[in-house]
């Protein structure tokens, strides 16, 4: 258990960090100046010492100073009101880990007192502080999986969808349409927003284009300082223009149109949440999933397979496998998008230095060998076939 | 301080104290507003306004109207169709983003010179300036509540003095060898000097004369310590987004590292910024720049 070491004269604070230091599992003791400190320090070994500047009898930097040409060399958190800069680069140079302003919240206590020690998380991990978060929090029934999951790895909440939007009813009608086990949070402000991009962790971050007052693609840009794992997408009134193509270049991730149709919906889902599936990669083998759904939406299937497919093929570059295996066997028999999509397949492996051998079914074979594009590329009956051909 | 000029000359101290004098009479020739932009935020600084107005107003300046036309159909604003005129700009763009970019257009002239080496100097004060500034609306708007806008003004006008004083020191340059052809006239080190020593003065006369917001005035008046009495300010963000965008690489001269590492430190904790963000914010910072400067 890590120890940690409270230098404070004032005995509330020693009595705050202990208190806290407690919760969070680690084992305290205290001194109530520099000398009584140092004393502390010669009887026993601590992992942390939490040290005021302003002290009687000796103070912070006179306590750090004689710890240091003594050869102690405990990490020491600073916790003062001393904000004068060329204290503060003194004691810097006296190789303190941290600073932390007096007063102070304990969410910046725990989190300094854990990177000093090199640690994820505290001993007792029920200790880390809760917070008062700004957002809408979905109530509604969700499944286990990723329910309001806890990341103890982050440390944060995550959510599945995060919705800015000033008009409550967007989050509202949302939750109708979704599947119950995506779990979705709501801001209606940018300043609600950012804090919760700060608290917690999103997949899908949904920004209305139309908000008062604030600037949805700056906004953007600053949460996904926060959120670089998320995916942003502009929520937009249906228009003329080529809405998508704006949205990725004003660096969304892409665009929704509201109101929400069944549809938009469906590829939404297929784009962020249903697509894992389509293309599956199992060392160099992919395998393209059969296309389910209403006939309109096969232009949508395509478009995602190869995007897929295509991410997959740059990830077997990088892992140096020059020969990939390409099972299209189960892709609907649609000729002409069957052609194009192998043909840019092709194209791309091509690109990354990556040998295609595709396994096609009997009447998608016979479609590919019957164009001039397409005729020339190696097709095996079997997955096991064209991987015998790698080997 | 690493890179410190030399002592002041006698003329480079009597340049400073005759700067420190006419501001104390208020007889320091200022750069003015353009006009319109302070006739234009005269307007907003009134509840009734009305965009129609506003927009009337930039109108009758051809220069600045294409570059609120630009501004208002550039990527930084979602649109479904192009704004056609400054009206569909104004309201798209919201009062306080006008507000901002009256500023910075009129700033943007003060850093305009005709001699090439005040403006190669001012080229790096506004290339710097915009790195705080971008730092410290992003700053405001993760850690304070407060308007973005005027951390975003703050950083960008927080050493405007500088060409300011450049441009004095330029003009009384020029007087006194027109008057006698080999006078001595003060080196490079105390010409920077000057500067150092009569920027955040200049600055804040002007800050007055333009009649700018509160919270941006106090951004000017002093970058070198961070008020504790109010930690969430604008003043004290621009103070943290100075020091982070020196280390970040935007900086003018030397910079004492560990005294700037300091200021970085402290400012962490005052306006409650965890690292990974700042690490963002820094990782960040060259693009955003780029961004803005295009």
């Amino acid at each position: 258990m890590p120890k940690i070491l409270t230098v404070d004269d004032s005995r509330a604070v020693r009595m705050i960090v202990s208190r806290h230091a407690s919760q969070m599992g680690f084992e305290v003791d205290e001194a109530e100046d520099g000398a009584q400190g140092l004393l502390k320090l010669e009887d026993e070994a601590f992992d942390l010492v939490v040290l005021d500047v302003t002290m009687p009898v000796l103070d912070g930097p006179g306590m750090l100073a004689k710890m240091r040409e003594g050869g102690n060399q405990t990490p020491v958190l600073m916790l003062t009101s001393e904000s004068k800069r060329s204290i503060v680069a003194g004691l810097m140079k006296l190789g303190i880990s941290d600073y932390i302003l007096k007063p102070f919240k304990p969410e910046e206590l725990t989190a300094k007192m854990l990177k000093v020690l090199k640690l994820d998380q505290p001993p007792v991990a029920s200790a880390a502080p809760a917070s008062d978060s700004p957002i809408a929090r979905d109530t509604a029934p969700v499944a286990s999986h990723s329910a309001e999951s806890s990341r103890p790895e982050a440390g944060k909440q995550f959510a599945d969808i995060f919705v800015v939007d000033d008009m409550e009813n967007v989050h509202k009608r949302l939750r109708t349409l979704l599947p119950p086990h995506l779990t979705i949070a709501a801001a209606q402000n940018g300043a609600n927003a950012l804090a919760a991009c700060r608290e917690r962790v999103f997949r899908v971050v949904l920004v209305d284009s139309d908000m008062p007052e604030v600037n949805s693609v700056a906004l953007m840009r600053q949460m996904r300082l926060v959120q670089p794992h998320a995916s942003f997408v502009l929520l937009a009134l249906r228009s003329a223009g080529d809405v998508q193509a704006e949205a990725r270049s004003q660096g969304f991730d892409g665009a929704m149109f509201k109101p929400f149709n069944e549809e938009g919906i469906e590829d939404f889902l297929m784009r962020f949440f249903d697509n894992q599936e389509l293309v599956t990669l199992t060392e160099n083998t992919m395998k393209m999933a059969a296309f389910k759904g209403k006939e309109n939406r096969l232009q949508n299937y395509f478009t995602q397979v190869g995007t897929l497919a295509g991410k997959n093929l740059d990830d077997l570059a990088a892992a140096c496998f020059a020969e990939a295996v390409m099972d299209i066997s189960l892709l609907p028999p649609v000729n002409e998008r069957v052609v194009r999509l192998v043909m840019d397949l092709a194209e791309h492996a091509k690109r990354v230095g990556v040998e295609l051998r595709l396994v096609a079914g009997t009447e998608l074979g016979r479609i590919l060998s019957t164009y001039e594009e397409t005729a020339s590329l190696g097709l095996f009956p079997t997955v096991p076939e064209a991987q015998a051909s790698v080997a | 301080m690493a890179g410190d000029p030399a002592p002041p000359s006698k003329l480079a101290a009597q340049l400073e104290a005759i700067i420190a004098a006419k501001i104390a009479s208020d007889k320091l020739v200022l750069p003015s507003m353009p006009a319109v932009a302070a006739k234009c935020l005269a307007l907003l600084r009134n509840p009734a306004f009305s965009f129609k107005e506003a927009s009337h107003l930039v109108e009758m300046d051809p220069a600045m109207t294409v570059q609120l036309l630009r501004l208002g159909n550039s990527a930084a604003f979602v649109a479904r169709d192009p704004a056609k005129t400054v009206l569909q700009v104004v309201t798209r763009v919201g009062v306080d983003r006008l507000r901002g970019f009256l500023v910075e257009s009129s700033a943007r002239k003060v850093f305009q010179s005709t001699d090439p080496r005040i403006a190669q100097a001012n080229a790096a004060v506004w290339d710097h300036s915009i790195a705080v500034a971008v730092l410290a609306r992003d700053v405001m708007a993760f850690s304070t509540g407060g308007d973005p806008e005027y951390g975003y003004m703050g950083g960008l006008l927080h050493d405007i003095g500088k060409p300011v004083v450049a441009s004095m020191l330029l003009d009384a340059e020029r007087a006194v060898l027109a008057a006698r052809a080999h006078a001595q006239w003060i080196t490079s080190d105390e010409w920077i000097g000057v500067i150092r020593g009569s920027h955040r003065k200049v600055g804040l006369a002007l800050s007055e004369k333009w009649d700018l917001p509160d919270p941006v005035k106090r951004c000017l008046k002093d970058c070198e310590e961070y008020d504790n009495t109010d930690r969430l300010s604008a003043a004290n963000v621009v103070r943290f987004a100075n020091a982070l965008a020196k280390k970040c690489g935007f900086q003018l001269g030397p910079v004492d590292q560990e005294d700037n590492d300091a200021l970085v430190m402290i400012g962490r904790s005052l306006l409650n910024l965890d690292d990974e963000l700042v690490n963002r914010l820094a990782a960040n910072l060259a693009r955003a720049v780029k961004e803005q400067l295009t």
